[in-house]
């Protein structure tokens, strides 16, 4: 067997891009699956900076890549995590995978003619990542959903009561620490359970999703609305003291009380009782406004419902 | 159980073969970086896997310490792994004098790249003293101001008891850059360097 | 007549690895030193030929060797063999006076180049 033989042929063939160059960049070897994927062949590459032949390389930084190998005698390395290519190639899986073109791991290898210790030549070996590139993404892309989905409510799509709470904390300690001013809004649908039993769940239901909705809408940047629990939801009001909470709860109670619902053939009303507390500074935890704004909703119900109550002290 | 200790002349020989290495390294990355990179005087011990991860908590657990990690394997079973760590960095110097351009602002590349290039420059020329040849795996970001250190030394474990730890800083004088760089070789492969070393003891 | 020839280094390989590198045709009587101190005792009590000399040494370090050399004018001939190579460090090192510096690892065709060049060979 010539063993010679057998090498360049694996070389010619093996499904990674190999290609040589010489100290002034200029190409010497290209192998199959370079012409194949860069659609250039061997005989019109050979010779030619590899700059010209691929424009779109990042030459300063390739230049000096290319450089290390022959100042250090080392070899180097790109990989598709930091650089997702650096030679502009299509690959192989345009039908199942989304990216336009290969991902790449790319190693440089100082090559030395026989008998020399100085490299004269740089190998260049392109490995086709874009599978691994194409899992990742989905992955990130998966993780990112998984974390959306359990801060929300399925329901309303608003944040979760965990979410909401674990936010709260945040901002309750933020705004003690600085003396910045926050409010708490709790709301809660008045006669619920008689939307239930008179239209049946699927109406009760509609109903929240709508309440949820209609909030949001009104809600400023850095709000954020959470459902505490059955028909009862919070708002964080950052940078809000409770005059400006006010306003806001009023204006979100007269817009409810005027929405009508279809549901099926029936047109539903609603109207939902408020409270609210501004933080104080004698407050140790966020659950003491949580209580506080509770008391002054359930202020709100005693008199009469479709109101807003202010906690005072 | 581990027997594994390092006789005087090995210890002696290590020592001496490293700091050749090590001049060697600074004359060639002074060259191709154009800036003088001091080396600091190597510190060799043998550790236990057990106080490791608590040994560089101790030294590296402040924050924004960023780690990267480079396999090495050559012949004879030498093998082992090449920890660079930067407490804090230029990350513009280092940009400049690896041909960024201004707007790649990929701060882990850069960080792979310098570090693969200290590292394999003096692998290379610590192999090339014991008439060996290396072969390295990509440089890989272990931890970064995003993961820090500590979270991560949570979950090493290693198939290892004891390795050869070898400490090395590094300085970039015009940059005002600096890194240590720790080497380890674990296990079997410290017995394969204590032959190679007592192959060099025996031709003097 | 055989030349006294001084190799100092902490290391006992480097030491080794010095003496195996002299010519073999050059008609030495060598002796070593594990660190400054040693060598300046030795340097003062007899006549050395040629030194051959680390930087990066525990006691008294090359430098500190050098200077004593320079001052005391005790060797003619000093080679600094040193894997440090900081561009500052070879002009202090022949400021004081040092004949040649031989970047570590040594073999016998660098210090033999540097042997004839001095004449001392």
């Amino acid at each position: 067997m010539d063993v010679a033989a057998v090498q360049s042929l694996l070389i010619e063939r093996i499904n990674s891009g190999v290609l040589v160059v010489d100290e002034e960049c200029r190409l010497v070897y290209f192998n199959r699956f370079m012409e194949s994927h860069s659609l250039l062949s061997a005989s019109e590459v050979i010779g030619k900076n590899l700059f010209d032949i691929f424009p779109d390389a990042p030459k300063r930084w390739l230049q000096r890549k290319i450089q290390s190998v022959f100042m250090l005698n080392t070899p180097a390395f790109s990989s598709w995590e930091q650089r997702q290519f650096v030679f502009k190639m299509r690959h192989a899986r345009p039908v199942t995978t989304s990216s336009e073109y290969m991902a790449q791991n790319i190693t440089f290898i100082p090559i030395c003619d026989k008998g020399t210790t100085e490299p004269d030549k740089v190998g260049i070996i392109v490995d086709d990542v874009t599978d691994v590139f194409f899992y990742q993404e989905k992955l990130k892309d998966t993780l990112t959903e998984l974390e959306h989905v359990s801060r929300t409510d399925g329901l309303t799509k608003v944040s979760n009561r965990r979410y909401w709470e674990e936010r709260f904390r945040v901002e309750f300690s933020t705004a003690q620490r600085h003396d910045h001013a926050l409010s708490l809004i709790m709301f809660d649908l008045d006669k619920f359970k008689l939307i239930n039993d008179q239209y049946g769940h699927q109406a009760g239901d509609l109903v929240l999703v709508e309440a949820a909705n209609l909030v949001e809408n009104l809600l400023r940047k850095g709000d954020l609305l959470g459902r505490y629990g059955g028909e009862e939801f919070g708002i964080i009001l950052p940078n809000t003291n409770a005059q400006g909470a006010a306003e806001l709860a009023e204006r979100i109670r007269r817009q409810f009380s005027l929405l009508k619902m279809q549901y099926e053939k029936h047109t539903i009303s609603a109207t939902m009782s408020v409270g609210i507390c501004e933080c104080d500074s004698r407050f140790t935890r966020f659950e003491d406004m949580v209580t506080r704004a509770d008391l002054a909703l359930y202020q709100s119900k005693r008199e009469g419902r479709n109101q807003v109550t202010i906690y005072q002290a | 159980m581990n027997e594994i200790t390092l006789t005087e002349e090995q210890r002696d020989c290590l020592q001496e073969l490293i700091n050749v290495a090590m001049g060697q390294a600074s004359d060639k990355l002074a060259r191709y970086l154009q800036t003088f990179v001091h080396l600091q005087v190597p510190y060799i011990e043998l550790i236990d896997s057990e106080v490791l991860p608590e040994r560089f908590a101790e030294t590296y657990a402040q924050e924004g310490v960023s780690l990267v990690s480079q396999g090495f394997y050559g012949e004879k079973g030498i093998l082992g792994e090449s920890l660079l760590i930067y407490k804090s960095h230029d990350a513009h110097g280092i940009a400049e004098i690896l041909g960024y351009e201004p707007d790649d602002v990929s701060e882990v590349e850069q960080l792979t790249d310098i570090s693969s290039i200290l590292t394999t420059t003096f692998l290379n020329g610590l192999a090339e003293q014991i008439d060996n040849q290396l072969a390295y795996s990509a440089p890989r970001v272990v931890s970064s101001m995003e993961t820090p250190l500590e979270h991560h030394l949570q979950q090493l474990s290693f198939n290892w008891d004891l390795a050869l730890k070898v400490d090395i800083s590094y300085q970039v004088v015009d940059f005002s850059f600096n890194c240590d760089m720790v080497l380890l070789i674990p296990g079997e492969a410290i017995k394969n360097i204590q032959k190679v070393l007592d192959q060099i003891l025996d031709e003097f | 007549m055989n030349i006294p020839v001084l190799i100092c280094d902490d290391s006992t390989l480097a030491r080794k690895q010095v003496k195996k590198s002299l010519p073999s045709n050059w008609d030495v009587e060598v002796q070593f030193a594990s660190n400054g101190r040693e060598a300046l005792n030795i340097m003062r009590e007899q006549q050395i030929g040629v030194l051959f000399l680390d930087l990066t040494m525990p006691e008294i370090d090359g430098i500190g060797v050098l200077e004593a050399n320079h001052a005391e004018k005790l060797v003619d001939f000093t080679i600094v063999v040193s894997a440090d190579i900081q561009p500052e460090m070879q002009n202090r090192v022949a400021e004081l006076g040092a004949l040649a510096f031989i970047q570590k690892p040594v073999n016998t065709t660098k210090l033999t180049e540097i042997l004839q060049q001095y004449g001392l060979l």
